[in-house]
């Protein structure tokens, strides 16, 4: 009966140690880009961990149909804010690199997942023309896809910081 | 002769608006878009609505290049034209000039000619699923969620105004998702439209081109079109086109 035991918790021991080692794998995407912006995505984070795609469905269909292009569940606006456009190296992240950096690769790789949103949608900020694409998710005027009208004095504020100016 | 000059000065004065609209954004640092009188804005949670009809009216006569320079403005705006794979013949065209010349007195012009944004779109009869389709205010553009690349919309439309992709593309312009296995046309640049901008071909060329509500009878080009006119491409189909042109 003892022995039983025994190996029950060498099995058990076991078994934790190869847990320990499993999570030590799960790859974390990069969020910093993101936190640099803003405190807290548009949805709590559990929500928007486990519904991102139905939001994006929704959205989309309104978008393309309806004409309904507000910011808040728009692809557009995700990729703005946790992509950052180039590595620090200056070469350019994109979905389907090796690496598996790209803020969606980093998830979507671990779980298998196979989506074509970046067969057609650009995978990362537009640099080239949105030279200061850096803006804070709260400053509606600045946002990338709300050019019309004039910016607001906090978007100056943050053109003037080195963070505003960085490429 | 002095009817005609009085309709000239009547679209020289409706021009005239969009050039000052031009001006006024030019002063506005950095890109940050004026407005245009012409396409007021809708708030942004709401619907487009049937009420307002879309259309363009294009003179050939004061299209001193042709409408090359709209061309332009539109590979720059969607990104299409230079896809690294294509030859030439399959490069993306969603928009292109046509030289007519007459067999007999040899007379011949150039007009730009892009989806004709019809009424009745035949692409939309014939698509299988739904993707190719007239929005409630005119536009008519190809849902590529639901595309399956099957190109029948490109057989049945009468002015060749598709293309199909053939190659992963990548760094498309934000605003304007291309990509393999879908079929794609001129959108009136819907997102700039949405915003309450003026599309990117019309910017190009002020001096030639009138964008607006067909439907609003006050409006620049309902105006426009009630004084001089504007005849379609092939109205023999009865199509209804949203695009019209002065000087054929």
């Amino acid at each position: 009966m003892r022995g039983l035991q025994r190996i029950k918790f060498a099995l058990l021991g076991l078994l934790a140690i190869g847990l320990v080692a499993c999570d030590a794998g799960v790859p974390q995407p990069n969020l910093a880009p993101a936190k640099a912006k803003a405190a807290q995505c548009v949805e709590p984070t559990a929500d928007i961990r486990k519904n991102h795609m139905a939001y994006l469905n929704v959205h989309r269909d309104k978008t393309v149909i309806e004409g309904i292009r507000s910011t808040k569940h728009s692809l557009n606006e995700c990729i703005n804010c946790h992509v950052a456009p180039t590595r620090e190296d200056g070469s350019a992240v994109h979905y389907t690199d090796e690496k598996k950096d790209h803020f969606c690769a980093s998830c979507h790789t671990y779980v298998g997942v196979k989506m074509d949103c970046f067969q057609c949608h650009a995978d990362r900020p537009e640099v080239t023309k949105q030279v200061n694409y850096q803006h804070k998710l709260s400053s509606n005027t600045y946002h990338l896809s709300a050019q019309t009208g004039q910016p607001s004095a906090q978007d100056w504020l943050l053109l003037s910081t080195p963070q505003g100016a960085r490429q | 002769m002095s009817q005609i000059n009085a309709y000239r000065r009547k679209f020289l004065a409706a021009l005239g608006g969009v050039a000052a609209a031009g001006l006024a954004s030019g002063v506005i640092v950095r890109e940050v878009k004026a407005a245009s009188p012409d396409v007021p804005t809708r708030p942004e949670d709401q619907p487009v609505s049937n009420k307002v009809r879309w259309g363009m009216l294009i003179d050939i006569n004061r299209l001193t290049d042709g409408g090359a320079s709209m061309v332009e403005a539109c590979k720059r705006e969607h990104g299409w034209g230079n896809d690294p794979k294509a030859s030439p013949e399959q490069q993306a065209q969603w928009m292109r000039t046509v030289k007519v010349t007459d067999k007999l007195t040899k007379h011949s012009f150039t007009l730009p000619v892009m989806c004709q944004h019809c009424e009745e779109p035949p692409c939309v009869d014939v698509c299988p699923t739904g993707a190719s389709m007239k929005r409630a205010d005119g536009i008519v553009q190809v849902n590529k969620h639901i595309c399956i690349g099957c190109r029948y919309c490109m057989m049945a439309c009468p002015y060749k105004a598709r293309s199909f992709v053939h190659e992963n593309l990548t760094d498309q312009r934000v605003h304007s998702p291309r990509g393999i296995g879908t079929v794609e046309s001129c959108n009136l640049c819907v997102h700039r439209v949405d915003k309450g901008q003026l599309p990117a071909c019309v910017e190009a060329a002020p001096q030639a081109v009138i964008f607006g509500d067909l439907n609003d009878p006050t409006s620049r080009i309902s105006q426009a079109m009630k004084a001089l006119g504007g005849s379609q491409i092939r109205a023999d189909l009865s199509l209804n086109t949203g695009v019209r042109y002065l000087g054929l």
